[in-house]
């Protein structure tokens, strides 16, 4: 079944790699103009189901990492789409006109990453609470400096260095 | 009824009132309201000790913080603290409200509940058993006798300090003051 699948993708894209780490699964790494084409590709071969759209912050290279997990109720395989932004510009496109459901989780990675989707319409605070500071989930923000500042505690390791 | 009590029961009738009518308002934050189900069923019973859990802020007058609390919550638990009559009592549950626990490094939990609300006594543990509810509870009998258990009081009579921290967290509260701020 996943092996079919792989000669299948590979044949269709250009620039494609497709791994097969178990069974059921399928990590495939595509270059970001093509997500949407293979997205809709995937969608039409029965795979509809977007389970969810997670994010990486790879600081030392300066990229995000956005990972598509998408399945499919008919074979229970889980494949995995892997792609590369920019850090510095932090802006991708929308994959709502392939998954509508990918409204909520693009704009979950909105407000922990600060990554900006063109085409989303509601890209608006989902569970911070009137937050004021940048994206928390980004690797280079110190959340050690900012608890410290905001809730006036300071940590048992500091303390420490203070008495030396 | 135990023969000794009944000349506590003539002496001070509202401590011991109080200390047997305690009504926990059911609000759950966190992970340790888990343990709250089997205490007031038949499990554990809570009924035992005079314990039994209320809807409404304004029926309750015991509020048992149970885990850690983010600061959506704590906006929350300040307004159910100020709904409840007087007396009442605050208990923290679990290391988190104590000092945030496992989430000290966390950008969104709050890290002493004692700065934003009197706490009458603590539970350590994560998870305590549902045992050291009720030990709590009678500690907060003997409090309760010895007139130590004053939160509310406390409350009353720094109403700046917490009303500061309030807003150092919170910003702009949208709700007026409790009591009125003196300097």
């Amino acid at each position: 079944m996943n092996k079919s699948l792989k000669e299948e993708l590979e044949s269709n894209f250009k620039d494609i790699q497709v791994n097969i780490p178990e069974d059921n699964r399928l990590i495939i790494n595509i270059k970001k103009e093509q997500v949407l084409n293979v997205l809709s590709f995937l969608k039409g071969k029965g795979y509809n189901r977007l389970v969810l759209i997670s994010c990486v912050d790879w600081v030392k290279i300066g990229k995000f990492e956005l990972i598509y997990h998408i399945s499919s109720f008919e074979n229970g395989l889980h494949l995995m789409l892997k792609t590369k932004i920019e850090r510095e510009t932090a802006r991708f496109i929308t994959v709502i006109p392939v998954f509508k459901n990918a409204q909520t989780y693009e704009r979950e990675i909105w407000e922990m990453f600060g990554i900006e989707f063109e085409g989303n319409p509601r890209l608006i605070p989902l569970f911070l609470d009137r937050w004021k500071e940048g994206p928390p989930f980004r690797k280079d923000f110190d959340i050690r400096e900012y608890v410290e500042r905001t809730f006036g505690v300071t940590s048992r390791s500091q303390e420490k260095e203070e008495k030396e | 009824m135990d023969r000794n009590q009944i000349i506590k029961w003539l002496r001070q009738p509202d401590k011991m009132a109080q200390k047997y009518s305690l009504w926990a308002i059911y609000f759950c934050t966190g992970c340790g309201i888990i343990e709250v189900p089997p205490v007031i069923t038949s499990r554990w019973d809570a009924e035992r000790f005079g314990v039994i859990p209320v809807a409404a802020p304004r029926q309750a007058n015991l509020l048992l913080i149970t885990g850690y609390v983010s600061i959506k919550t704590l906006r929350a638990i300040i307004r159910t603290y100020e709904q409840m009559p007087e007396p009442k009592y605050t208990v923290g549950f679990g290391s988190c409200p104590i000092n945030g626990g496992m989430y000290w490094e966390s950008y969104n939990t709050i890290k002493h509940l004692d700065k934003y609300i009197p706490v009458d006594g603590w539970i350590a543990g994560c998870m305590p058993r549902p045992e050291t509810i009720f030990i709590a509870i009678t500690h907060l009998w003997t409090m309760i006798d010895k007139g130590m258990a004053t939160g509310y009081k406390k409350y009353k009579g720094n109403y700046k300090y917490y009303r500061k921290n309030q807003e150092k967290i919170l910003g702009e509260l949208d709700w007026p003051p409790l009591y009125p701020i003196r300097d």
